[in-house]
């Protein structure tokens, strides 16, 4: 039975690969691959499904390659499978069935058809993984790669303003989200002393101990309702979600009507056992879920546009879902992703007919609405709440106000880093940094975590002032590989380490790095402009620089199965729990790294070529 | 345009609106110059003094053309003849040289939005980003037709007035200042006061207005259109432009105290800029005259192909008979009068084909009657006559049998809370199924807009006055038998049948059917205002056989056989289904002949279908042709389907004159088609009634395709595919985008942008006589937004209208491709590989005389 585990990711993978073959105008091709594909994943999972029922009770594990094995560091790809995959699974295969059928008449001929699809398989292979990972790191992986197929999909029409800001308003949100994940994962690593599978979860039994540890194990479940919030659009994160519909209807359709979306509900019930005896902690999740479904139907109410309804009406039932996680009726809950993923899509669908039937509609049942607003509290509360609505209750403006401008304001302040001598005085840093690291056993350890930990603020400070950088982005792509070589350092110098994990790390880094470089340096020989004053879209003309820049700025960011990704996950093992202060310096310095990478890839290959030769849109369209 | 250095409110709104785009919400699609307000010049004047100011693309550009040249679709003899004509022998080599090989720097800096950018260049602030989402949920709320589940507060009071009883009643607020707050509610709130804030000089407030309203010209355009048309929506709103603009100024004067405070300075203080005068004349480049020279020669490739293509044709035939009694035989069996539209073009052709003993015609699809039609039970009246035209008249539907279902799945309670919960639980399950029904096996749904139902098959109407005349909301019911006489005589007059009618006439409208299209206005009658001709053409026949009537006509001298019969009819574009209407009324013997014909129709649909299915990706042309016609009608009602039909795309004809003119040239469904015979109107009288609405409905309609296909981006509607519908008033991109005006990519994509070109058989004395009846109509044609040539009834000599004169003109094209077989040219037929133009343009099949 195990033997075909594998195989639920690996059709996606191969399939993904093929797709990336047959060039734009080959629909037939690219649609058959990705039809087979998706037909043989299915047919498959209904056999083993079967099979599962019948031989089996419960679930059957996969113990996957290791990726990185040392002393008692292990990082493995592990699989699973039990009646929760089972039926997200089905769920995913059916509706990506019947989308991609639907996807292949409605987006013929367009300029993006092949990337279309390149993109729905990469995001099938995401959702597989999340939906039969066997330990943390696997679904951590899956996370990741929807993170990106997200951002890719939203920036699809990237040749436009507006794809082009909100792909980056999308990725900054699911970066917080993919950290908190992180940080979890890395928790859970210090608190069990290794990683642990699902297949034990269910049946492993936490002790609250009563002393300092129970504060961390305390601390894991409300990262993960962090990231859970956060992909599942909840309070306050709801406003990113209409604002992701940028792509075809039908993208939009199965990644924020139906599937991307209900990966958080995925998640709560995953890590339910770890908090199944928390009250307080489910208490949260319910205060969240009511928030969330109160605000949001409130939203849908005052909606003028219908994706934007459908949207908010779609967040308002996940959040009753989350609840229902919390209560405990899994089932329950279950049946409800099922059908709202069904519902959503099929209205999403369906959406640009609404103009037709409803004023058809209007034409024959039109009754002019009672404008009578009384006078009273009631009357002026009624009110309150509708103009909150229309604003979103404000959760827009306040990402911006409480979270991004702070963090730019820092950055401004910090343009003393952009300079060539904080270059220069860094680099010298880092060269006294590697040789301590070397010969660390002669220092006091007081003495080079102080070392360190001036290492981190320094890496920074780098990363604080590209992320605001509006100058030359090679100054900024170097700011960030020196954030990222003084982080490794930093976490070197923490503690006794095996240098080839540094290595590991670093290998990673410096290819991705000179990858980028000659990518910028290419884009100056042609005579752009690399300034991050604005979205230039050079993807309009340079298309492979921008796909060769992607895969730097994924090796740079740490997208799972790249070096940096498992150094960066062995390095975080490094930390001691105690280290608190160190912990999150190192978790703001990954938050930023990723924005301030894909801002750079934003900048220069998304939005508006301009040259006055071939039509442009409009900012505001 | 004179310079405004005082700054005049109502003034400047006034010339704002003029330049901004027109479109009315979507429910209602008529089509019109995207530019109509340059019309006033000459085209290239216009058109590039357009894209200065708005940055805009006019034409196809250089690369584009020198591909098309390259490819032969730009005819080599044509450029040169296009540049001799303009620059003479001497400066020949010098203009060949800059069209083929210069190369030149494309960047426009559009005049319109530069002043406006400064707030970004000397404050640091992103305005748009501050205000816009902000503003369009307000705007888009306001305006909501029935998507939000909950309404404005106090919308009936107009925009300013209801956000002021908001602000006053509410414990939230629109604005995060105190300052913005306390200035809307001053006694003496005007554009001009916050302008005084804003901008501070005067001579810069209308710039500066421009710049902002144009930063989302789509919102800014519905809400002048909807002020100018109340009526163009069905739940009224009251707004206004100055409102909206008012509103705008407060959200900016708000985004700005934020950021700086109550000290910041005036805009028209801090840069140092001279007012600039936007609509001043242009300059002339090198680089307009060399796009001139290459659209030119692009049009006239095409244009001389065409008039080849009748010269030799005329050759082959004997000329008309001059005043010949018996130009219908007597063995016509019966007679379609279609609308002028150029996709009934091939229908009628397959048709003489079918039943050679047939004759067709064709006419505006609203067949000369125009009224309002109040459909029973419904709460409205829907116009269905030309655009421009006010009807006095109500057709009312007394009885009928169709009733529309609901679609539960469409229901917005899916969208609360409570009820949501239930219904994602219970139809939640139903959605998947429904979900694989919509894509394996498509029909007709509630859902699907229909051109059939817009009036039922078997409904009642009451066409006649009732005696005592019923007047309602000031619209007569009904017509009189007077007012019926005198249009079924225009019609039938204007376009040449007077004599000799068969037993059965068809007055065949149309209309079409598509699914998950909030464009699906776009594709109906333009003659009925974006809707299906089924009730015009009802009426018609009623009107044409009402024994009254024809009495009066007879005194007229205008004399019907009694045996003769007309049948209303619609064929549905998309779908190639025909519906008839009033059956019962037929003789017998009519009866018998009507089941005859429609075999013949039945044919010429299959026919039909098969050659619309060449340009469909999706359907196998060579096929067996009843399962084309089969996935032709399936793609009607198919949600996954964003070209159900492809509109007017490739029109570029306009005929105006017997059908012998172009019976047996194969045009491919680019030509609008008018009868009309110079030999019943030897003076002309009856032309100008004929062609007067030609240039509004054929050249609105080429217009807006022309421009939606050179700029998709900024004249057209972009890519279908993440259109997000808005209040049902229109498409945006995205939750915080602008309105998206104009035609989507799907519909232009296989649309060449050549001007509309009106061929006319008439003498040109008589032809420039009409064209000059009136200024404003003389304007479509002096400045070239219509091209217009006449062809000489008796020598069959062309001559082209330019510089106030009709000059001749001999086609350049010696040889005209001939085929023996409709059905091996299309089979044969290109097949565009990308949408580009150079690969699109491949898909047209040259004229060719059929044999």
């Amino acid at each position: 039975m195990n033997p075909y585990i594998p195989l639920f990711v690996i059709i996606p993978f191969i399939g993904f690969l093929i797709s990336l073959l047959p060039s734009n105008h080959q629909e037939k091709i690219i649609y058959r691959t990705v039809f087979i594909t998706l037909l043989s994943h299915f047919l498959l999972l209904i056999w083993v499904s079967i099979q599962l029922y019948f031989h089996h009770n419960g679930a059957i594990f996969f113990e996957g390659p290791a990726l990185y094995k040392a002393n008692n560091e292990n990082f493995s790809f592990h699989l699973y499978m039990d009646n929760q995959t089972i039926i997200f699974a089905v769920i995913t295969d059916f509706i990506l069935l019947l989308v991609s059928t639907f996807s292949k008449t409605y987006l013929h001929r367009e300029k993006g058809f092949k990337r279309f699809f390149n993109n729905m398989l990469f995001f099938f292979l995401g959702l597989t993984i999340i939906e039969f990972s066997g330990n943390f790191e696997t679904l951590f992986a899956g996370w990741e790669i929807i993170g990106i197929a997200s951002f890719l999909l939203v920036a699809f029409y990237k040749d436009r303003y507006l794809p082009a800001k909100n792909a980056m308003k999308l990725f900054s949100v699911y970066r917080v989200a993919d950290i908190s994940l992180l940080l979890g994962i890395w928790l859970s690593h210090h608190y069990f002393k290794r990683s642990i599978n699902f297949q034990e979860l269910k049946s492993l039994d936490i002790i609250y101990l009563g002393n300092d540890h129970d504060i961390y194990i305390q601390a894991i479940p409300f990262l993960f309702l962090l990231a859970a919030l956060v992909k599942s659009a909840q309070y306050p994160f709801s406003s990113m979600l209409p604002r992701a519909m940028e792509g075809p209807t039908t993208s939009s359709a199965i990644f924020y009507g139906s599937l991307s979306v209900h990966m958080g509900v995925f998640l709560l019930l995953r890590t339910f056992p770890l908090w199944d005896d928390l009250v307080i902690f489910k208490g949260v999740v319910i205060v969240f879920g009511i928030t969330t479904s109160l605000f949001a139907t409130l939203i849908a109410r005052v909606q003028s546009s219908v994706k934007t309804q459908i949207a908010y009406s779609s967040i308002a039932q996940i959040g009753i879902i989350f609840i229902e996680v919390a209560l405990g009726f899994h089932t329950l809950a279950i049946f409800h992703f099922a059908g709202n993923a069904f519902l959503r899509t099929y209205q999403l669908l369906v959406s640009p007919a609404v103009l037709s039937y409803l004023i058809h509609d209007q034409f024959f049942h039109f009754v002019k609405p009672n404008n009578q607003i009384t006078d009273n509290f009631w009357g002026r509360l009624k009110i309150s709440i509708y103009q909150l609505s229309i604003k979103e209750f404000n959760m827009d403006t306040n990402m911006y106000r409480y979270l991004w401008n702070p963090l730019k304001w820092i950055g401004r302040k910090l343009r003393f880093f952009q300079t060539r001598k904080a270059l220069i005085l860094c680099g010298l840093y880092l060269l006294v940094g590697f040789y301590f690291i070397f010969i660390k056993k002669y220092y006091a350890e007081s003495w080079l975590h102080t070392f360190s930990f001036i290492g981190g603020l320094l890496s920074l400070g780098f990363i604080f002032s590209a992320f605001e950088s509006r100058i030359n982005a090679k100054n900024a792509w170097l700011q960030i590989v020196f954030s990222q070589f003084l982080l490794g350092q930093c976490i070197a110098l923490n503690e006794q380490f095996e240098i080839g994990q540094l290595y590991l790390f670093l290998s990673g880094i410096v290819f991705a790095a000179i990858l980028g470089l000659i990518v910028l340096n290419r884009l100056e020989y042609f005579g752009q402009s690399i300034l991050l004053n604005k979205f230039h879209g050079y993807s309009f003309i340079r298309p492979r620089l921008g796909v060769a820049f992607l895969i730097a700025c994924l090796g740079l960011s740490g997208f799972p199965i790249t070096p940096t990704f498992i150094g960066e996950d062995l390095i975080l093992g490094h930390l001691h729990e105690n280290q608190i202060g160190l912990t999150l310096l190192i978790s703001l310095i990954l938050v930023l790294d990723g924005l301030a990478i894909y801002r750079i890839y934003a900048r220069l290959f998304l939005g508006t070529f301009e040259n006055g030769y071939n039509p442009t849109a409009y900012r505001s369209s | 345009m004179t310079k405004h250095i005082a700054f005049d409110e109502d003034h400047v709104l006034h010339e704002l609106k003029h330049y901004l785009p027109s479109q009315t919400p979507l429910k209602d699609f008529i089509h019109h110059n995207s530019l109509h307000a340059f019309q006033h010049n000459e085209f290239f004047e216009g058109i590039f003094k357009a894209s200065s100011l708005f940055g805009c693309k006019v034409t196809l550009s250089l690369n584009e053309f020198r591909k098309l040249h390259t490819l032969g679709r730009i005819r080599t003899e044509i450029l040169t003849k296009t540049i001799l004509d303009k620059f003479g022998e001497a400066d020949f080599p010098g203009w060949l040289d800059k069209v083929l090989n210069k190369s030149y720097d494309f960047n426009i800096l559009p005049e319109v939005g530069l002043f406006r950018k400064n707030w970004q260049r000397f404050y640091h602030i992103d305005l748009d980003n501050a205000i816009q989402p902000l503003l369009f949920r307000i705007i888009g709320s306001y305006l909501d037709q029935g998507i939000a589940l909950w309404h404005f507060p106090f919308e009936d009071k107009g925009l300013i007035a209801a956000v002021k009883l908001l602000e006053e009643k509410s414990f939230s607020s629109f604005f995060k200042t105190q300052r913005a707050k306390n200035l809307l509610f001053e006694q003496n709130l005007s554009i001009t006061g916050l302008l005084k804030l804003l901008v501070g000089k005067e001579t810069l407030f209308q710039e500066y207005i421009f710049d902002q309203q144009f930063t989302h010209r789509g919102w800014s355009g519905i809400v002048g259109a909807i002020e100018d048309n109340p009526n163009s929506i069905l739940y009224p709103k009251s707004v206004t432009l100055k409102d909206f603009i008012i509103l705008e100024l407060l959200l900016e004067i708000d985004a700005l105290t934020v950021e700086f405070g109550d000290n910041w300075q005036p805009l028209g203080q801090l840069v140092p800029k001279e007012p600039a005068d936007l609509f001043a004349p242009i300059r002339r480049t090198e680089l307009k005259e060399v796009l001139i020279l290459w659209q030119m020669a692009f049009e006239w490739s095409y244009y001389d192909e065409v008039f080849a293509g009748i010269i030799s044709l005329q050759k082959q035939k004997k000329s008309l008979p001059v005043k010949d009694s018996s130009q219908i035989n007597s063995q016509t069996e019966f007679i379609g009068i279609f609308c002028i539209d150029e996709r009934e073009c091939s229908i009628r052709r397959h048709l003489e084909h079918v039943q050679p003993h047939c004759e067709t015609m064709g006419c505006p699809g609203f067949f000369g009657v125009e009224f309002f039609f109040h459909p029973a039970n419904g709460k409205f009246y829907e116009k269905l006559c030309p655009a421009p035209v006010t009807p006095k008249y109500l057709i009312r539907e007394i009885e009928s049998k169709g009733v529309r279902g609901h679609e539960i799945l469409f229901s917005k309670k899916a969208n609360t809370m409570f009820r949501g919960f239930v219904i994602t639980l219970s139809l939640g399950f139903w959605a998947a199924i429904q979900m694989v029904l919509d894509i394996f096996r498509p029909k007709m749904s509630a859902a699907i807009s229909d051109a059939f139902a817009h009036m039922n098959l078997t409904s009642t109407l009451q066409i006649e006055v009732s005696t005592p005349i019923v007047v309602e909301n000031g619209l007569q019911v009904g017509f009189t038998i007077t007012e019926m006489a005198d249009r079924v005589e225009n019609l039938l007059c204007g376009i040449g049948l007077s004599q000799n009618f068969p037993p059965i006439v068809y007055a065949v409208a149309h209309g079409s059917s598509s699914a998950n299209n909030p464009h699906h206005g776009a594709h109906d009658c333009g003659a009925c205002s974006g809707r299906p001709g089924s009730v015009n053409s009802r009426v018609f026949s009623f009107m044409a056989n009402h024994i009254e009537v024809r009495k009066i006509l007879k005194s007229r001298g205008l004399i019907i056989p009694e045996k003769t019969q007309f049948i209303g009819a619609l064929h549905d574009t998309a779908s190639d289904e025909m519906a008839f209407y009033d059956l019962d009324l037929l003789s017998p013997e009519n009866k018998l002949k009507h089941n005859l014909n429609v075999v013949n129709f039945e044919e010429a649909l299959d026919l039909n279908a098969k050659e619309r299915s060449r340009r469909f990706a999706s359907i196998k042309t060579n096929k067996d042709i009843k399962h084309v016609r089969k996935s032709i009608q399936k793609r009607s009602v198919s949600y996954f389907e964003p070209r159900p039909e492809l509109g007017h795309g490739t029109n570029a004809l306009c005929f105006v004159g017997h059908r012998q003119l172009t019976k047996g040239l194969f045009l491919d469904r680019r030509a609008f088609m008018n009868s009309y015979d110079y030999r019943t109107d030897p003076n002309g009288d009856r032309l100008l009634g004929v062609m007067k609405p030609l240039p509004i409905v054929c050249g609105g309609i080429n217009l807006e395709y022309y421009f939606s296909r050179v700029d998709n981006y900024k004249m057209g509607a972009g890519t279908k595919l993440p259109h997000n519908v808005m209040g049902l008033i229109g498409v945006a991109n995205s939750s915080d985008g602008d309105l998206r005006p104009g035609l989507p990519l799907q519909m232009i994509e296989v649309h060449d942008p050549v001007r509309l070109m009106l061929i006319v058989e008439h003498f040109p004395e008589v032809v420039l006589k009409t064209i000059q009846s009136s200024p404003e109509y003389y304007e479509w044609f002096k400045n070239g937004w219509v091209l217009i040539t006449a062809i000489h009834p008796e020598s069959n000599q062309l001559y082209f209208f330019k510089n106030d004169q009709f000059y001749p003109y001999t086609p350049l094209l010696k040889k005209v491709n001939e085929s023996n077989d409709v059905h091996v040219l299309i089979d044969l037929a290109t097949e565009m590989k990308t949408n580009e133009i150079y690969h699109a343009t491949q898909e047209h099949i040259p004229v060719h005389i059929l044999n």
